[in-house]
C-alpha cells in the first residue's frame, strides 16, 4: 500500500506499523519504548504524528498505529513539536538528574520551571516497559509492573531476589535510561538483589553471562552443557566459516 | 473477616480449586482469598501462580494494581470513607479527620489493637446520602461529626458485630 | 380517606442501598410481622422490598397501592401508625407525606412532586415498581415481550436496523450511535462474538447504574439477549463494580430466575437460539470503566486500556468482536423493541432521542435520580426538579460528566442536557452525574480534588496522563497551599493541551477537562488564590480568614456556641470577636451567622 509522509510517498506492508515504515525509510520520529524486534508499548508517547484519514486527522502513537491505505501522516508539524517538548518536559521533571533525559531535554531545548524540579530527585526510569518485555519474551518473567499511576514501577515481587531471575541482563540491556542496576565484579553479577556466579568464555576467557542463563538456554533449546562462547568470538566463528 | 491464616495451605487451596485453570480467573481467586483472610497472603500468591500456570510476577501485578486487593492485612473493622465529588462537597474531609482523630491512625493505616483501619475510596454510589462511609459492606449516610463519634464508639464497646 | 378496604394492598418498601443504610429493611420486617395474621385486616396485603426509588436522602420510602399513598423518612416506630390508621383505617399519614419545597405543601402520592412529576421514566420504569427478585413482577410489567417479539417475529437485521432508527445513544460517556455499533460488530465474520455490559460506574456522584442493577436486573438481562440474537452471539458478559454487591447479588438472583424460566440458556423459548450471561466482580480500579481496560481485567490481566486505532467490535474480548454499552443503555433496548423506534424518536431533542437519568447531588434541596428528556434545560433541572440549592445560597456552578467533565457556570445554566450542547461549552455528558455547587465551593480547590482522585486512578501507561496529572496535581497543591505564581496558569493550559491530545485512553484525554474548564469561566478565583493569597470560599485554609464585621454583628451569640474551638467571644447583644490564633477556619459560625455578619477575606487580611 502506498502511504503518504510529509509530502513523499512510500511503500508500506501489510501489518506494518507507521514507525515501522519511518525507520525503514530514514525519516525521523523520536521514540523511547520502541525496540526493533518487540511489539510497539505505546507508553511513552514520543512517536506521536498526525494521521489524515479519510479527511479526519487524529493524533496517534506511530509505534503502534496499524499502516492503512490512502492515509496521510505529518510527522512534525507544530502541534506535534510542541506535544515532543511537553512530554520531554513531563519526563525530566520525572527524573531530573538522568544524563539520558537530560541529552533528550538539550537535544530538544526543553528546559523544566526550576520551582517543580527536585534537585535530590533519584528516579531513572520512565517506565517505558522495554525491560518488562524483554524478561518476558527473552527471560522468565521475573520483573512486572507493579502498581498503578503514579505509584507504578518496575520490580521484583515484593522487591525480593527473585527465583525466576537468570541474570541474563536483557532488562538493563534495551533500557533506554540506564535505570537497572547490573554490577559485574569478581567473576560474580549483582542484579535485582541477587548475586550470580559468571562464566568464563572458553575461547577469550571474558566473563560473558551468568551460569543460570546457561541452563535456561540448554533448556530451552533441549541440549545439555553447550559450549561457554561469548557473543563476539561466537561471531568470529561464524564469518570464520563464510570465509571457508 | 480477616481469618488466621492455615499453616498447611489447605484452605487456600480449596478456595482456589472452586475455579477453573484459567488466567482469566486470577481476579475473582484473589478476591476470595482477599474476602477470606482479609489480604493476600504470600503463600496463597504462590499457590495462585501455580494452580494456574503463571509467572508469580504476573500475579503480584494484579495484586498491586487492583484496589480491593492488599498485601498487608486490615482491621477487623475496614471503614471505608466516601470522597466522591457529592461527599466531598458535604464535608467528608472533615468526617475524615474527626475519625483520624478518633481513632489515632492516618488514612491507609491499621490501628494497633489490629481493630480498625480507616480507607478513602471514591464513590461508594450512595450519593444522596452524602457524606457517607462503609464499615465492613454497611453503609452509613447523611454524616456529622456527632453520628460518626457515636457509631464508631459502638464498634470500639462491641456493641455492632459484623 | 381510602375506600380500598376490600381490596389486596400492595405495600412496596424500597431497599435499594440508600435506603437500606437508613435502616429501611427492619421497615419491612416490622411490616411483615405486625401484619402477619392481623386480626384488623380483611385481606392481608402483600409486603415487597423494591429497588431505589432515586430520592435516597428522604428514604426510607414506603409506597401504598393502589391507594397512591408515599411515605418518605419512615423509621421502625413509624410502622405501627401506618398500620392503624392508613391500612386499617384509610388514614393519611400527614408528616409522613411528602414535602414539596416549590410549592411548600405536602403530597399524597410523589408522582404529584415536583421532583417526580418532570420525569419520564423510562430506562427507570420499573425500578422503585416492583421486587427485582421476582421475575413474576418484571413479567407482569411486559418483562420479556421483546424478547419474544425479537425471537418469534424479527430478524436480527430487523432488530439492529429498529435500534438504529431510534438514534439510541450510548449512555456511559460518549454517546455513541448504539444501532451503528451493532451494526458494525455484525459485519465482521468472525466469532465467538461477546456481549458486554459496562456495569463499572465510578464517577463520583453517579448512582443511577446502582440503581438498576439492583432494581430491575432483567432489563438488563433481556436487552443482552436481544444483542446476542442481532449480532450472532451467545455469551455475555456483565462486569460490575467491586463496591456494589447488593447489584452482584440481585443480579444473579434475576439470572438464575431468567434460566429457570427459559428466557436464559440453551434453546430460549424454542427458537433455537443459545445465550447466557456471566458475573465478572471488578476488582477497586475506575480505569476499568474505560471499555478496553474493562476488557482486558475480564481476560485477567491488569485494567491497562489499549489504543482504539481497532475497535473493540472488529477486536475486543480475546480479540473477537464484541460489543459493549452501559447500564442505561441495555435498559433503553426492551422499551424500544415493544414500543417501536418512533416512540423513542418522539422523546427528547433532535439527534438526542429518549431520556437520560441524571443523579442530581450535592448542594440541591431535592438530591436524587431524576430521568428527564433529553434536551430539558438544566436549570430546569437544578431549580424546578432540584427546588433550588440548599438554604437558597447563591448558585456557582455545576460539573457534569463527572472527573472527565467540565464545570458550568451560572451564565449557561439555560444550556440543553444534550451531547452537543454540553461538549459545546467544554463539558461532556459523561454518566449523567450533576454535582451542583454554591459560593462555599471553591472552583481551584476542586480542581486540585478531580487531579488528586485521577492521579489514584490512572493506570500509569502513559508518560502524558501519568506524569502529565501528577504534574497538574503538584501545581494545584502549591496553588491552594498560597505558594503558587501567575506562570502557573499558563503551565496548566500548556500540559493541559498536550495531555488531551497525547494520552492513550479517554481517562488521559479528558483529565484536563476541569482544569481547563475551572480556568477559562473562573480565572479570577485563580488569580486571587496566586496574586491575593485568598479563598473567597472560605475552602483552602491557607489563605481563609474568617472575621466579624461589627457594624453587622447582631450579638446574637449564635457563632460562639458553634464554633468546636471556642474561638468566639463577646457579651450578649454586643459584637463578637474572633480569635485568631484559635480560630481552625472550619466555617460552621460563616453558616451559622443569621445576619451574615462573618466574612471571608484572604490569608493576610488584618482588621
Amino acid at each position: 500500500m502506498n502511504i503518504k509522509i510529509n509530502g513523499e510517498y512510500y511503500k508500506g506492508e501489510d501489518g506494518e506499523t507507521l514507525l515501522e515504515l519511518a525507520k525503514r525509510n530514514n525519516i525521523d520520529i523520536p521514540s523511547l519504548c520502541y525496540k526493533k524486534g518487540f511489539e510497539g508499548l505505546g507508553r511513552c508517547r514520543l512517536c506521536l504524528v498526525e494521521v489524515n484519514d479519510n479527511g479526519k486527522t487524529q493524533t496517534v502513537s506511530s509505534c503502534i498505529y496499524p499502516i492503512k491505505d490512502g492515509i496521510e501522516v505529518f510527522t512534525n508539524t507544530e502541534r506535534i513539536r510542541k506535544m515532543r517538548k511537553d512530554i520531554i518536559l513531563l519526563l525530566s521533571l520525572r527524573a531530573p538528574n538522568n544524563e539520558f533525559i537530560n541529552e533528550l531535554a538539550k537535544e530538544y531545548d526543553v528546559q523544566a520551571p526550576s520551582r517543580y524540579l527536585n534537585p535530590d530527585e533519584k528516579e531513572n526510569c520512565i517506565l517505558c516497559g522495554l525491560c518488562v518485555e524483554a524478561c518476558e519474551k527473552l527471560g522468565t518473567n521475573a520483573i512486572s509492573l507493579v502498581g498503578r499511576g503514579t505509584t507504578k514501577a518496575v520490580s521484583t515481587p515484593y522487591d525480593d531476589a527473585s527465583k525466576d531471575c537468570i541474570g541474563c541482563g536483557a532488562c538493563a540491556d534495551v533500557c533506554p535510561t540506564g535505570a537497572i542496576s547490573l554490577i559485574d565484579i569478581d567473576g560474580k553479577r549483582t542484579i535485582w538483589n541477587r548475586t550470580f556466579n559468571l562464566v568464563k568464555c572458553s575461547i577469550c576467557g571474558k566473563y560473558y553471562t551468568t551460569e543460570d542463563a546457561l541452563e535456561f538456554i540448554d533448556e530451552k533449546l533441549g541440549i545439555e552443557n553447550q559450549e561457554h562462547i561469548c557473543q563476539s568470538c561466537n561471531k568470529r566463528l561464524i564469518s570464520k566459516k563464510f570465509y571457508l | 473477616m480477616a481469618k488466621n491464616k492455615d499453616n498447611d495451605n489447605s484452605s487456600t487451596i480449596s478456595i482456589i480449586k472452586k475455579y477453573p485453570m484459567e488466567q482469566r480467573y486470577t481476579l475473582p481467586i484473589l478476591q476470595d482469598i482477599q474476602n477470606e483472610y482479609g489480604f493476600i497472603p504470600r503463600d496463597a500468591m504462590v499457590l495462585i501462580s501455580d494452580y494456574l500456570l503463571l509467572p508469580i510476577s504476573n500475579v503480584y501485578s494484579m495484586a498491586t494494581f487492583y484496589k480491593a486487593l492488599s498485601l498487608k492485612p486490615k482491621g477487623k473493622y475496614t471503614i471505608k470513607i466516601c470522597d466522591g465529588t457529592a461527599c466531598h462537597i458535604r464535608g467528608s474531609q472533615s468526617i475524615k479527620e474527626e475519625i483520624e482523630k478518633m481513632l489515632n491512625i492516618q488514612s491507609g493505616e491499621t490501628t494497633e489493637d489490629g481493630l480498625f483501619s480507616i480507607e478513602t475510596v471514591n464513590c461508594l454510589g450512595a450519593c444522596a446520602l452524602a457524606p457517607v462511609m462503609m464499615i465492613n459492606g454497611k453503609y452509613y449516610g447523611s454524616l456529622t461529626k456527632e453520628k460518626v463519634k457515636v457509631i464508631i464508639n459502638k464498634f470500639k464497646e462491641g456493641e455492632i458485630d459484623e | 380517606m381510602s375506600n380500598f378496604h376490600n381490596e389486596s394492598r400492595k405495600i412496596l418498601v424500597c431497599c435499594g442501598t440508600g435506603c437500606l443504610a437508613n435502616g429501611s429493611y427492619q421497615v419491612y420486617e416490622k411490616f411483615k410481622k405486625i401484619l402477619h395474621n392481623n386480626p384488623n385486616i380483611t385481606i392481608e396485603p402483600s409486603i415487597k422490598t423494591t429497588g431505589c426509588n432515586g430520592l435516597c436522602e428522604k428514604g426510607p420510602v414506603v409506597k401504598i397501592l393502589p391507594d397512591q399513598i408515599s411515605y418518605f423518612k419512615v423509621s421502625v416506630d413509624d410502622v405501627d401508625q401506618i398500620v392503624d390508621e392508613t391500612i386499617v383505617q384509610g388514614k393519611i399519614i400527614d408528616r409522613l407525606l411528602y414535602f414539596d419545597t416549590n410549592s411548600k405543601k405536602r403530597i399524597r402520592d410523589h408522582n404529584d412532586a415536583s421532583f417526580y412529576k418532570h420525569q419520564h421514566k423510562i430506562a427507570l420504569r420499573n425500578t422503585g415498581e416492583i421486587d427485582p427478585l421476582h421475575i413474576e413482577d418484571y413479567l407482569e410489567r411486559d418483562g420479556y415481550k421483546a424478547l419474544k417479539k425479537v425471537l418469534f417475529e424479527m430478524t436480527p437485521k430487523d432488530v439492529i436496523s429498529e435500534i438504529e432508527k431510534s438514534n439510541l445513544r450510548g449512555r456511559g460517556g460518549a454517546g455513541f450511535p448504539t444501532g451503528i455499533k451493532w451494526r458494525t460488530c455484525s459485519n465482521f465474520d468472525d466469532f465467538p462474538k461477546y456481549v458486554v455490559c459496562n456495569g463499572d460506574e465510578g464517577d463520583p456522584g453517579a448512582f443511577m447504574d446502582r440503581s438498576i442493577l439492583e432494581g430491575d436486573p432483567n432489563t438488563i438481562i433481556e436487552g443482552m439477549i436481544i444483542c446476542g440474537y442481532a449480532i450472532k452471539s451467545n455469551k455475555g458478559f456483565l462486569y460490575i463494580r467491586d463496591e456494589y454487591e447488593l447489584a452482584r447479588k440481585n443480579m444473579q438472583v434475576a439470572i438464575d430466575n431468567a434460566r429457570k424460566f427459559g428466557f436464559l440458556g440453551q434453546n430460549i423459548l424454542g427458537s433455537s437460539f443459545d445465550f447466557d450471561l456471566e458475573i465478572i466482580r471488578g476488582g477497586g480500579a475506575f480505569v476499568c470503566g474505560e471499555s478496553s481496560a474493562l476488557m482486558a481485567s475480564i481476560e485477567g490481566h491488569v485494567g491497562e486500556p489499549r489504543a482504539k486505532y481497532i475497535r473493540s467490535v472488529e477486536r475486543g474480548l480475546w480479540n473477537k468482536p464484541t460489543v459493549l454499552n452501559n447500564v442505561e443503555t441495555w435498559a433503553n433496548i426492551p422499551p424500544i423493541i415493544i414500543n417501536g423506534s418512533e416512540w423513542f424518536k418522539s422523546i427528547g431533542s433532535e439527534g438526542n432521542s429518549g431520556t437520560k437519568v441524571f443523579s442530581l447531588v450535592g448542594k440541591v434541596k431535592n438530591t436524587g435520580l431524576v430521568e428527564i428528556p433529553m434536551g430539558t434545560k438544566l436549570n430546569e433541572l437544578i431549580f424546578q426538579i432540584g427546588g433550588g440549592l440548599i438554604k437558597d445560597r447563591p448558585f456557582k456552578a455545576v460539573q457534569t460528566g463527572g472527573p472527565s467533565g467540565g464545570c458550568i457556570p451560572k451564565e449557561h445554566l439555560d444550556i440543553a442536557l444534550d451531547f452537543e450542547s454540553l461538549n459545546s461549552i467544554g463539558s461532556m455528558m459523561g454518566s449523567g452525574g450533576v454535582i451542583v455547587m454554591d459560593d462555599t465551593t471553591c472552583m481551584v480547590e476542586l480542581a486540585r480534588y478531580y487531579m488528586e482522585f485521577l492521579a489514584g486512578e490512572s493506570c500509569g501507561k502513559c508518560t502524558t496522563c501519568r506524569e502529565g496529572i501528577n504534574t497538574m496535581l503538584q501545581i494545584l497543591k502549591n496553588i491552594t497551599a498560597g505558594k503558587g505564581q501567575l506562570d502557573d496558569i499558563d503551565l496548566l493550559l500548556q500540559l493541559g493541551e498536550t495531555i488531551k491530545e497525547g494520552s492513550l485512553c479517554a481517562l488521559g484525554k479528558t483529565a484536563p477537562n476541569p482544569v481547563l474548564t475551572t480556568i477559562k469561566y473562573f480565572k479570577d478565583e485563580y488569580i486571587d488564590h496566586i496574586v491575593n493569597k485568598k479563598c473567597s470560599a472560605g475552602v483552602c485554609k491557607n489563605l481563609t480568614t474568617y472575621y466579624i464585621e461589627s457594624d453587622l454583628c447582631i450579638g446574637c451569640g449564635i457563632c460562639s456556641k458553634k464554633c468546636p474551638v471556642d474561638a468566639i467571644s463577646g457579651i450578649l447583644k454586643e459584637p463578637h470577636l474572633i480569635n485568631q490564633d484559635i480560630c481552625i477556619k472550619c466555617g460552621d459560625c460563616f453558616i451559622a451567622c443569621p445576619s451574615g455578619a462573618i466574612k471571608i477575606g484572604g490569608a493576610n487580611y488584618e482588621y
